[in-house]
């Protein structure tokens, strides 16, 4: 019952502060000497009025979905992983070499396979660096991650340079890679992948590890009080490594449904903020991956709404309102998360007091 | 050399800078890690006060003022409300990022060509700026550079030998006892963080007036996460970091070096651009002997 209750506080709370987050933004767009309602109601109707613009909300979702369980995981251990940025572009680096490799010689349903476990170990190669740098040394695991991203950045660029460049040598790109590579399309009409599906079952085997299982108890226990967790007998530094290991493979696979779902190349600052995007959506589901899903779905929105405005004929309003939109949500939301543990406290207080003079 | 040594103490004056905004928060208890987005705030401030009024003392005005305000958001949030510091710190750093590039956009619209500020003058000083070597390197930088290195022994003093010094460290080593002794930790903590948040613009503001003279919204580039590391690295204390932004600064300048020098397209000069990053890996793994404040990163709360 109590559990229940604070479940629908969560929604509550976190909904109220989402749509607070929206109207601050779309004010903002008064700055821009345009009417806000006029401009939303023009974006909107415009999404709406296309089964590709609805489609798209999914496909920006479906690597979201994977950043954001990247830092749900960890952030159940009481870790910060804050590089699925580099992650997600170790698991892109592993997803366009195979395909560009394999395309068209082996079975696609083979080849997508081997493509997805390249892309989750590159994934987990990285971030089992940053897990051991955890355990072994007591690093700083968020500063760790975060410089992560920076290097696997540059090792990404220098390959777009030199040996994945694509053949005619002009941009830092590579090669488009082979119709018989990519997921497939399952909504006709639409960009719609079935990475998103795969990304869903992600999710809920997150889910399933997190609460069913004894290592997601073990993880758990050691996000709640490592101490005690160490007195219990569990080994505080293998979940340390573990945690990261899944975090790492949850965000490379990203990488495989943004090359074979959507992009079929790597180019340079590919997809450069769903790490960080990952992060705020993780929060507004507060770390449950099944919330993950759901908040995924409203980032993806909230980006096609971005870009749709970006394109409305007469206004010159910059993509970047993206960015501004999430950054002033995710504060919202913060924001939101402390006023409920303050007056669910109150609450508490209150249920105390009269259970006291009953 | 000389060019490079004289870079070198050119890039380290904002890493030193955002450095010593960290030592104060983080030995106060608080992680700022909005360092990144006050970085870009501050120099999107530094730019936009410039440009506009065309007087650089301005611009530096308005980069401190913008800082102050984002650290204001993040003390509010992490110190009043208390919650989680990373996490808030990643959400305003992407608000930092969208709304700089959002105002570029309302204030400048789409230029035809870039926007350039002048960059602050070098100021020689005098006599000193005369003695071969080390007057290029140290005696003819920029206003902000002089100020960074004043600052050095200014904090280290506020920080070691004032009564505000004190009651700051403890707030990071023992709240409660601070507490009882009649201080407001929350007050404390909020200013302390306001202070860092206003070097922390004036850091950012270095980018644009002091160095390149644009705006761009990639112009941090995680060098406020760098100066953030410095802080761990050493051990938070004014000094200690000092060794550290020089060390940075070097690795800074050396890539813009090599980047400008290199010409062979197989030569990884990704990896000259990389070194700053795996440097702070590489130190953060090495050390293991931190003498971190006790209470960093947890909130306070006062029990009634």
């Amino acid at each position: 019952m109590a559990e229940r209750n604070t479940s629908f506080n969560i929604i509550l709370y976190n909904s109220v502060a989402v749509i607070i987050g929206l109207l601050i933004s779309t004010g903002l767009l008064a700055f821009m000497k345009i009417n806000p309602f006029d401009i939303v109601a023009r974006t909107l109707s415009k999404i709406f009025a296309d089964k590709y613009n609805i489609g798209e909300i999914f496909v920006k979702a479906t690597p979201l979905i994977f950043t954001s369980l990247a830092f749900a995981f960890t952030y159940k251990a009481n870790l910060f992983n804050i590089g699925a940025q580099g992650q997600f572009y170790a698991g892109s680096i592993a997803a366009v070499s195979l395909s560009l490799l394999l395309g068209g010689r082996v079975p696609r349903v083979l080849l997508i396979l081997i493509v997805f476990i390249t892309s989750a170990l590159a994934g987990a190669l990285v971030g089992g660096c940053i897990g051991i740098a955890k355990a072994k040394r007591n690093a700083n695991e968020f500063l760790v991650s975060m410089m992560s991203t920076y290097i696997v950045n540059a090792v990404m660029d220098y390959l777009l340079r030199t040996a994945l460049q694509e053949t005619k040598a002009e941009y830092m790109q590579t090669d488009a890679i082979v119709p018989q590579s990519y997921l497939s399309i399952i909504i006709p009409g639409t960009r719609v992948h079935s990475g998103f599906i795969i990304a869903v079952l992600a999710a809920i085997a997150v889910w399933i590890i997190l609460d069913k299982t004894i290592l997601g108890f073990r993880i758990r226990a050691v996000g709640m009080n490592k101490h005690a967790a160490e007195l219990g007998g569990i080994n505080t530094k293998l979940i340390f490594v573990i945690s990261f290991l899944i975090a790492g493979g949850l965000a490379g696979m990203a990488g495989v449904t943004e090359i074979n779902g959507v992009q079929h190349m790597l180019l340079r600052n590919f997809n450069s903020s769903i790490g960080s995007f990952g992060i705020g959506i993780a929060i507004l589901a507060n770390a449950n991956p099944i919330g993950c899903i759901f908040a995924s779905i409203l980032f993806g929105f909230l980006n096609v709404i971005g870009t749709t405005m970006g394109r409305l004929p007469g206004t010159a309003i910059p993509a970047s309102l993206v960015e501004l939109i999430e950054g002033i949500v995710m504060t919202c939301v913060i924001i939101a998360t402390a006023l409920r543990v303050y007056m669910g406290g109150k609450a508490e207080k209150q249920r105390m007091k009269e259970g006291g003079e009953a | 050399m000389t060019n490079l040594l004289y870079r070198t103490i050119l890039m380290s004056t904002p890493l030193l800078l955002g450095s010593v905004a960290e030592v104060f928060s983080e030995r106060c208890g608080v992680m700022v890690c909005a360092i990144e987005g006050i970085f870009l705030i501050g120099a999107w401030g530094g730019f936009v006060g410039t440009y506009l009024t065309h007087n650089a003392f301005i611009g530096i005005m308005l980069a401190i003022l913008c800082g102050t305000a984002l650290s204001a958001l993040y003390a509010f949030v992490t110190v009043t409300l208390g919650q989680q510091q990373v996490v808030t710190g990643t959400a305003l750093n992407i608000l930092a990022a969208g709304f700089c590039a959002f105002f570029q956009r309302v204030i400048f619209g789409v230029p035809t060509s870039p926007l350039v500020i002048d960059t602050l003058p070098i100021l020689r000083i005098p006599i000193l700026s005369n003695i071969p070597f080390i007057g290029t390197i140290l005696f003819s930088q920029n206003i902000i550079t002089y100020l960074a290195y004043l600052l050095i022994p200014l904090s280290y003093y506020v920080l070691f030998k004032t009564s505000l010094g004190l009651k700051i460290r403890s707030a990071g080593e023992n709240p409660v006892a601070v507490d009882t002794a009649g201080i407001n930790v929350t007050k404390l903590r909020f200013l302390t963080v306001l202070v860092a948040g206003s070097l922390g613009g004036l850091a950012g503001s270095f980018y644009t007036i002091g160095y390149v003279g644009m705006f761009t919204t990639n112009i941090i580039g995680g060098r406020g996460w760098i100066a953030f590391a410095i802080c761990f690295l050493g051990n938070w204390t004014p000094y200690g970091v000092l060794f550290g932004t020089l060390a940075f600064g070097l690795a800074d300048a050396l890539s813009i070096y090599i980047q400008a020098v290199s010409t062979s397209s197989y030569f990884p000069r990704e990896i000259v651009i990389a070194l700053p990053y795996a440097l702070t890996i590489i130190l953060t793994v090495m050390r293991s002997n931190l003498r971190v404040p006790a209470v960093l990163g947890i909130p306070y709360k006062k029990d009634n």
